[in-house]
């Protein structure tokens, strides 16, 4: 299933950002190899500068030697603006050719651009990779001071207290984790994390009971049912207190939508578990089936 | 509510240092210990990420979105509600800051107080990054399959993306 949402992803964008190229091209979309009658005025300061009307937005331009006139990019200024300017190995502005110029108009004919979607979605597919690296990197700090703490209270013993606390609770939940196991330690921290918010604490948490999680695991190449349930639970974000986000986007409006999202995300909760529970329940009729198969 | 969640780790911490020190725990040296932990883990993650995220990327850089939603909304209208909110639901498991921007924007043109900002916020506040949540989990612990956990995410999600619509209408009418 993962495989093919990944490839579906890749592949859908990929050809529909190649449909709307050649069609783009088709109809000659940003009218390549077309002059452009622009309105302008001219600069109160300056002889050579020029504002002028392009596609909706005000942009500044300045009349350069042998028929060329640099155009300004501003943040207003339309997506194939800047991908016409990227092309050009500039950010900032566009080097366009003069063809005429009479007291109201330019006539100009900005440089060609092709294949504009192929070349944004590669450029923000580079950029992506790039983040993903700088995320995981982020989170080695987070990650590390929590290890670290966790580390701690396995040592002094509190998390086989909060084990025999949380254990008639989570077993239902988790039939195959042997009794008194510091997973359910792990398990219940990072639940207590999500349903207060604390996205921070969950992640690493989560982590760690994911590692516990591994060595249960008979095929440590696929995921357990504990693994696909715990999973489920953090996917349906189970949550008392609204995640930090919302409360810096939605500002004290997010009061009253506490009780409505704690309905929903029960209702989420309640769809995930019964999936996961589903699942496994299918998957235990097939235990003879052929190690290793599925995704 | 809010003063709660300050104080909670702070406390967190004391708890776990204070009552490893009455067990005469080296609290340092495990702490070091545990901690060293977090960069192979992050590291393991890399791939799972830039995998994911890559192809999040192409599939909403090439508008395909957009396309869809186009397609989806005479069944949004079918059904009664805006067709506003289905980027969010599409948006929601995939990206994290993806939905955040979709949030943003919503409230830009139709304002804090409107039905669908409510909607979509209930959406956010009780769904998922799906995907990401799946890579970094499984991520850091190498494991490639990931047997039937994605459908069982995207379940909720959708069962999130339902309830959210009913309960916001149904609460605030």
């Amino acid at each position: 299933m993962l495989n093919k949402i990944w490839a579906g992803l890749i592949i859908i964008g990929i050809l529909f950002a190649f449909g709307q190229d050649v069609y783009d091209e088709l109809n000659n979309t940003f009218n390549n190899g077309i002059p452009q009658k622009i309105p302008y005025t001219k600069s109160l300061t300056s002889p050579s500068q020029v504002t002028l009307t392009l596609s909706q937005s005000t942009l500044n331009a300045q009349f350069k030697a042998n028929q060329r006139i640099h155009i300004q990019l501003n943040k207003q200024s339309p997506q194939y603006l800047h991908d016409i300017a990227a092309i050009h190995g500039n950010d900032t502005h566009i080097n366009a050719k003069l063809i005429s110029i009479n007291t109201t108009e330019l006539n100009i004919l900005l440089p060609e651009l092709h294949w504009q979607k192929l070349r944004a979605i590669i450029l923000s597919a580079f950029d992506m990779a790039k983040f993903a690296v700088k995320l995981a990197i982020g989170l080695i700090g987070v990650m590390a001071l929590w290890l670290g703490l966790m580390q701690i209270a396995e040592k002094s013993g509190l998390i086989k207290h909060m084990v025999k606390v949380v254990q008639p609770l989570l077993h239902w939940l988790f039939p195959n984790i042997p009794k008194g196991h510091p997973a359910f330690g792990s398990i219940s921290m990072n639940m207590a994390a999500n349903v207060l918010g604390l996205g921070n604490a969950a992640t690493p948490l989560g982590i760690k009971a994911m590692q516990q999680l591994q060595t249960l695991n008979t095929n440590k190449n696929k995921a357990s049912d504990e693994m696909c349930m715990f999973l489920a639970l953090n996917t349906s974000s189970v949550q008392l207190l609204p995640p930090v986000t919302l409360i810096a986007l939605m500002g004290t409006q997010v009061s009253e939508l506490i009780i409505p999202i704690i309905l929903a995300t029960s209702c989420s909760t309640v769809a995930a578990i019964s999936v996961a529970k589903l699942y496994a329940r299918a998957s235990k009729k097939l235990v003879n089936n052929v190690p290793g198969q599925g995704e | 509510m809010q003063q709660l969640t300050a104080l909670i780790i702070p406390l967190l911490i004391l708890f776990i240092i204070g009552y490893g020190m009455i067990k005469r725990i080296a609290v340092y040296e495990e702490f070091v210990d545990g901690a060293k932990d977090g960069f192979n883990i992050a590291i393991n993650i890399i791939p799972y990420l830039v995998a994911m995220l890559f192809a999040i990327a192409i599939f909403r850089a090439s508008g395909a979105l957009e396309f869809i939603l186009t397609m989806l909304t005479p069944l949004a209208n079918l059904f009664g509600f805006p067709a506003e909110i289905i980027p969010m639901g599409i948006i929601r498991p995939l990206t994290g800051s993806g939905s955040v921007g979709v949030l943003a924007e919503l409230i830009n043109t139709h304002g804090e107080d409107s039905l669908i900002v409510k909607t979509a916020a209930v959406m956010f506040g009780s769904t998922e990054t799906t995907l990401y949540v799946l890579a970094v989990y499984f991520g850091a612990i190498n494991i490639k399959k990931t047997a039937y956990a994605v459908q069982a995410g995207l379940v909720a999600d959708f069962a999130g993306f339902v309830a959210a619509i009913s309960v916001t209408y149904w609460y605030f009418s």
